[in-house]
């Protein structure tokens, strides 16, 4: 087989990058949306059209809001409102000390194509196979070249 | 006065006034490719007939309200004249907020029921603690109940004692339904079709045909099966919004197991995928999430907390929450548990009738119960002591 003399050749990656790809991973699993917003990908307006500026708009005669501090309040992502809690400073329990620890159970793994069951580990990416023809399927698409 | 009663859930808003019945509602709004310029809010979904490609603008994020602008549109289409019809000024409100919900969150939710909406009183309050009213009004004489609510940002294990909050046992785990659909498009793009663009779709295809196994390497087993052996095996028939409106399983008579289907749709076969998803609920860490899985977390809050305590809470486990709706969820549950948990105690686990508005019908007793009204604050006392009179009567 070929894979000695292949092996030699390929990349190998770090730690740091496969921990890496497994965060943007998990990231991904997190998105609202793959998709950009429809009304984003429109032509761009004439002269006269004017678009509906999503989440700026105020219908007339709508009771407003107090000032900008407050709408400026109101824009905060869950990134940002985190930090602001500043909850390492603050007593436990909190949203931190509640998130449940790592299991004590040992790993499973499965194969990254099939979902099977998977004894084998590839060498350049750390990703798991199962077998020949789902690590060649792995090679191709995305060993080291992780497109999502 | 009338009490509308509103479980604020990241993905649906289950709400309903305390002497009427419950609707479920998406909590959020959506665009769609055909309408490009529209936002469609809440329940307009229905008028969207071809909601391929979906896009969603929801007001959570990682389980949490930020997104006021999308929120108050919701509310406003929820309380206004097309829905709830609400009388802000002679309404209470019971709303539900996340465990350890974040300090500006909660001020500002004061600030939009008091002086946006102006309700009347208002009661903010977990989601799991009217679960847990509902457990304790219904069997007066258990002492301890644990809620088990699996949603669609995240999972919580919260303890209560005689109607007690318990914040100390609380466990969060990271694994919601949103996570579950995400993970399936994600499977089924890099093994046959790319669907990443189909949340709407597929969220459907999780509640079609996913399932939690009871023997999870026998059905690996059985799933590798080639042909009619795999009863496993489900093709599933794609919405293409014309001639399908809705997706759903081939019949097994009609399966062709060999070659390809002469009917033209589109399909998509389904084998460890119907399983393996929901299994990360059970093991995080089969997709990388360091973290407990449900049985183990429950273990871990429970010791957590007070010996005595303890063989009352395991005697006592309530599910609620959309994951809950899973085949099999609770039986695999119960069994972990009873093989994690000492042999002397028992292990009880119910699954309500209804595990998505089990928090809500909680509220609805609670708006009858004596002690309601000594739980409210009514806009008077906000407006003459402001965020702390909340936080003072508000468990949060
Ligand atoms: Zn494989
Ligand atoms: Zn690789």
């Amino acid at each position: 087989r070929p894979q000695k003399k292949i092996a030699g050749q390929r990349r190998v990656l770090d730690e740091a990058t496969r921990q890496r790809r497994l965060t943007r991973q998990l990231e991904a699993l997190e998105k609202d949306n793959f998709q950009d917003d429809p009304l984003s990908s429109l032509p761009p307006p004439g002269p006269t059209a004017r678009l509906p500026a999503f989440s700026e708009t105020e219908e007339p005669g709508k009771r407003k809001t107090r000032g900008d501090h407050f709408k400026q309040r109101f824009r905060k992502n869950f990134t940002a409102l985190l930090e602001e809690e500043n909850l390492s400073e603050r007593p436990e329990p909190n949203y931190l000390s509640a998130a449940a620890p790592p299991s004590s159970l040992p790993p499973r793994h499965f194969c990254c194509v099939c979902g099977f069951p998977s004894h084998y580990t590839c060498s350049t990416c750390g990703g798991r196979y199962c077998s020949c023809k789902c690590l060649s399927t792995h090679r191709e698409t995305r060993c080291l070249k992780w497109t999502l | 006065m009338a009490t509308l009663v509103l479980d604020n859930g990241a993905y649906t808003a289950k709400i309903g006034y305390s002497l009427e019945k419950v609707s479920v509602i998406p909590n959020c709004q959506f665009r769609s490719k055909n309408s490009r310029l529209k936002t469609f809010t809440a329940n307009q979904l229905d008028e969207i007939k071809d909601p391929s490609g979906l896009f969603y603008i929801l007001p959570f994020q990682k389980g949490y309200l930020v997104n006021w602008d999308v929120q108050r549109k919701v509310w406003d289409h929820l309380f206004g004249k097309e829905m709830f019809k609400v009388d802000f000024a002679d309404t209470s409100i019971i709303i539900t907020e996340p465990y350890f919900n974040f300090t500006s969150i909660q001020e500002s939710m004061n600030e939009i029921l008091f002086e946006e909406y102006q309700f009347q009183s208002a009661l903010r309050i977990n989601g799991g603690s009217l679960s847990a009213h509902h457990c304790f009004h219904s069997k007066p004489s258990e002492l301890c109940c644990l809620v088990v609510d699996s949603g669609f940002s995240f999972t919580h294990i919260a303890p209560y004692c005689r109607s007690k909050k318990l914040n100390h046992g609380i466990r969060r785990i990271n694994v919601g339904g949103k996570l579950l659909t995400n993970h399936l498009k994600e499977i089924i793009s890099y093994r046959q079709l790319h669907v990443m663009d189909e949340t709407h779709v597929i969220n459907q295809v999780k509640e079609d045909v996913c399932y939690v196994s009871q023997q999870f390497y026998k059905d690996m087993e059985i799933a590798q099966l080639r042909g009619e052996d795999n009863d496993l095996m489900r093709d599933y028939v794609l919405p293409d919004f014309s001639a399908i409106k809705k997706g759903f399983c081939k019949p097994r008579e009609e399966m062709v197991f060999s070659g390809k289907y002469k009917t033209g749709e589109q399909i998509l076969r389904l084998v460890n995928e119907r399983f393996a998803v929901p299994e990360t609920l059970f093991h995080p860490s089969d997709i990388g999430i360091q973290e407990m899985g449900i049985p183990e977390a429950i273990v871990d809050s429970v010791q957590s907390l007070p010996e005595e305590m303890q063989p009352h809470l395991y005697q006592n486990i309530v599910l609620t929450g959309g994951n809950m709706l899973f085949p099999g969820f609770r039986e695999r549950l119960e069994a972990e548990l009873r093989s994690l948990v000492p042999a002397h105690l028992p292990v009880s686990v119910l699954l309500p009738p209804n595990p998505v508005c089990h928090a809500w019908e909680g509220g609805k007793l609670l708006a009858h119960s004596p002690d309601f009204d000594e739980m409210v604050v009514t806009r008077e006392e906000y407006e003459e002591n402001g965020h702390c009179v909340c936080e003072d009567k508000f468990d949060i």
